[in-house]
């Protein structure tokens, strides 16, 4: 029950937090992976992770460049978009205005 | 690159991912895979349904298709006759989406003809058939459940005759079920549950009711199994 609750809250808001561990700079999967699950948010599986990123990059929201390494078959960098960066700040607002309402209404219950 | 990578790749290239741009998806994924020592199949979960997410991801329900881009449905016993209709039509099929929708399109300027075939494949046996069907001009097009779908341009046969010059308008109806198919969907219910009904004693035995249900299942599979092994007869 916990956590088909805290896999629903993730879907509704894990495209703002790819779109967020990109503010600093370029990154691919593997690493936004890690950057997640090191928030505490729990391990985030490629099977959730690339469909997400794909819908970023086929909306415009980050964009991203295949790189051969040495090592390995090659990555994919993605990087934030202006439309990106401001469609962050918008819905990340809306995201914080909700999770305000959300604590305002469980402290009344009595939670802190 | 692992075979679950392999038929990612062709999966992709067949809904519609240009060769280049399949490869270094592919890539990274095999990457991501090396990097989190996990198998693809627990990092990504089984191929179909994740190639269909990314598909998914990759072009919306709302996204900016075509105004030549039409998708409709039908039953496995309906689908050889409707893509031979729409295929003489000029629609072309690119793909088949996560819900098993046919997705094709008709080139608005010169419509061409468009033959298909329907093969049974086992899981992972699709390359073998498609480089079999390849040299006769047999192009993989969507793959549903056990069944991989091929396109062929008529022009592979009959030549220029295979060009359209007035094709007729974009069908209303997007989905296209069978007599047999809706037949099916009345009487598996009542397979199941008539037995049910009258092998339960008078008072009313809840274990001779699913007793019952049990044999309207047996009949309700063998029914299928013989029209199945009936209809591949017919189509020889």
């Amino acid at each position: 029950m916990a956590t088909d609750r805290r896999a629903s809250w993730l879907k509704g808001v894990l495209d703002l937090l790819v779109l967020a561990t990109l503010t600093e700079g370029e990154n691919y999967g593997y690493e936004i992976a890690k950057m997640l699950a090191g928030s505490g948010l729990g391990q985030i599986r490629g099977g959730t992770l690339y469909p997400v990123l794909n819908r970023l990059e086929e909306a415009g929201l980050v964009s991203a460049e295949f790189r051969v390494t040495e090592r390995g078959p090659g990555r994919r960098y993605y990087r934030l978009t202006e439309q990106g960066r401001q469609t962050l700040a918008e819905q990340g607002s809306l995201w914080l205005a909700f999770d305000q309402s959300v604590r305002t209404v469980l402290a009344s219950g009595g939670l802190k | 690159m692992s075979a679950y990578l392999d038929e990612l790749k062709a999966l992709l290239r067949e809904g519609g991912v240009p060769a280049e741009q399949a490869e270094a998806t592919v890539a990274d994924l095999a990457s991501y895979v090396a990097e989190t020592g996990s198998t693809p199949e627990e990092e990504f979960g089984p191929v179909g349904d994740f190639a269909g997410r990314l598909l998914a991801a990759r072009a919306p329900e709302a996204g900016p298709a075509g105004a030549s881009e039409w998708r409709w449905t039908a039953d496995i016993f309906a689908d050889r006759q409707t893509l031979a209709r729409f295929g003489d039509q000029g629609w072309e099929i690119d793909r088949i989406d996560h819900l098993g929708r046919f997705v094709g399109h008709r080139d608005p300027e010169r419509p061409q003809r468009w033959e298909y075939r329907r093969e049974l494949v086992a899981p992972g046996g699709g390359r073998a058939l498609a480089a079999r069907l390849a040299p006769e001009g047999w192009e993989p097009c969507g793959t549903w459940l056990c069944y991989r779908y091929f396109k062929r341009p008529r022009a592979a046969s009959v030549g220029p005759a295979a060009q359209l010059d007035s094709p007729p308008p974009a069908p209303a109806r997007s989905v296209f079920f069978s007599r047999r198919f809706y037949l099916l969907t009345a009487v598996i219910p009542l397979a199941l549950v008539v037995p049910g009904i009258v092998l339960t004693p008078s008072h009313g035995d809840t274990a001779g009711f699913f007793t019952g249900m049990a044999v309207g299942a047996c009949t309700a599979i063998a029914t299928l199994a013989a029209l199945w092994f009936w209809t591949a007869r017919r189509r020889g």
